[in-house]
């Protein structure tokens, strides 16, 4: 009897030991704007990246706009041409499918501005509208470019750690996600109960 | 294991939610009372058997241990699975609330399936026979689970080979590891407590 519970003990603390790092075998992407151009990263939760993995950018109703390849970092990039949604489509292969939704807000400032149909000639010459709004001596636009470029590359790293951050489960959810099973299978429980009590008494 | 959404097409996502409910349904006709607790404990270590990671070269894979359901729990593993799988989807965000019916089938058919084919091992033999059986029942529905996710893909115009190929080497040993695990509780089971597999088989029968 002892053996046997050495053997589980045993079994239960392999299982248990890689699992500390409790990284999910999962699809995960991001994708954001970075300077005129869209800058995005797939890999699995786990860490592992996609390397040369074919992304597609699609319309929001469904039309191919274009598609790009991810380096070996897993990271992308595509060059938005039209102020509309852009969704990024990504196939590993084996069911592993993963979608990011880009909205017309968070593409790049030149094409934030609402699609007008009637001006796509006009607004070229003139830089994006936010910078206007600063002091006396706005910033170049190549001072800008520098700034948001820096930015961005303090920024990566954060981003993805919120990315992981989104993917991992913490034992809250673990615990919750037991306590619906034991009411789900309560209720079941006094359900039967119940009807079986109802039969007993009918007859 | 968990295909997520988007990965299929809607005939096979629609055909996989009709096969899931189905077997729900006899799930839930089948079941004796006094096993619904036995389910929710299984429902349970399935739900968070998917957090125990196995790390295989670059990547990991995760425990399912849906044999073991399906040993224990035969048609009533449906529903089972179904509620671990749900709160899967609504919690971790495996797979999808679309795909479902899909992953309910391709997870609990071949827990039905091993439950049917090693059962009547289990209880025939010795402990130590039974855990043979066991461990045969674990790989057997890694690999049933596989075959069904593959062909799933392949339905939606994944080519067949590669895509379970890539789906089989990957869970070679989750197979091995979830083997090792039946095989062991069934070896338990039926030393302490061996009326987990005949009293459910039996009460089965009569409806």
């Amino acid at each position: 009897m002892r053996r046997i519970v050495t053997t589980l003990l045993l079994t239960a603390a392999l299982a248990a030991g890689p699992a500390l790092p409790a990284a999910a075998h999962k699809v995960v992407a991001g994708a954001y704007a970075a300077g005129d151009q869209i800058e995005g990263e797939v890999g699995f939760s786990d860490g592992s990246m996609a390397n040369n993995a074919l992304v597609e950018v699609l319309a929001e109703d469904g039309s191919k706009i274009g598609e790009t390849h991810t380096n070996p970092e897993g990271v992308f990039t595509f060059t938005p041409t039209r102020s509309i949604v852009h969704i990024f489509r990504v196939d590993l292969g084996g069911g592993h499918v993963a979608e990011v939704r880009l909205d017309v807000a968070d593409l790049p400032a030149a094409l934030r501005a609402p699609a007008a149909a009637s001006a796509p000639t006009g607004p070229a010459t003139t830089p994006a509208a936010p910078s206007a709004a600063v002091a006396d001596r706005p910033p170049t636009p190549a001072q800008q470019a520098a700034f948001a470029s820096a930015l961005r590359d303090e920024l990566r790293p954060l981003r993805r750690e919120i990315i992981a951050l989104k993917e991992k489960n913490d034992l809250q959810s673990v615990l919750g996600g037991i306590g619906y099973i034991v009411g789900l299978f309560g209720l079941w429980f006094f359900l039967a109960a119940r009807r079986q009590m109802r039969k007993a008494g009918g007859h | 294991m968990h295909i997520v959404d988007g990965a299929l097409s809607p005939p096979v996502l629609i055909g996989g939610a009709a096969l899931a409910v189905a077997g729900i349904g006899i799930g839930l006709r089948r079941m004796p009372m006094e096993k619904i607790p036995a389910a929710g404990v299984l429902s349970a270590t399935f739900f968070v058997a998917s957090l125990v990671h196995v790390p295989v070269g670059p990547s990991s894979v995760h425990l399912i241990l849906n044999g073991l359901a399906g040993l224990v729990l035969g048609w009533a593993a449906f529903p089972a699975l179904f509620v671990a799988l749900l709160l899967q989807a609504v919690f971790f965000g495996f797979g999808g609330l679309t795909v479902l019916g899909v992953n309910t089938v391709d997870i609990a058919l071949p827990a039905v399936t091993v439950g049917m084919l090693c059962r009547a091992g289990i209880v025939r033999s010795s402990p130590r026979g039974a855990a043979i059986w066991g461990a045969l029942g674990g790989g057997l529905a890694i690999a049933l689970t596989s075959v069904c996710v593959a062909l799933a893909l392949a339905l939606s115009g994944e080519a067949f080979i590669p895509a379970a190929k890539l789906v089989l080497v990957a869970h070679i040993p989750v197979m091995l590891i979830e083997a090792a695990i039946t095989g062991a509780a069934v070896y338990l089971a039926q030393r302490v407590k061996p009326e987990l597999f005949t009293a459910f088989g039996a009460s089965t029968e009569h409806g």
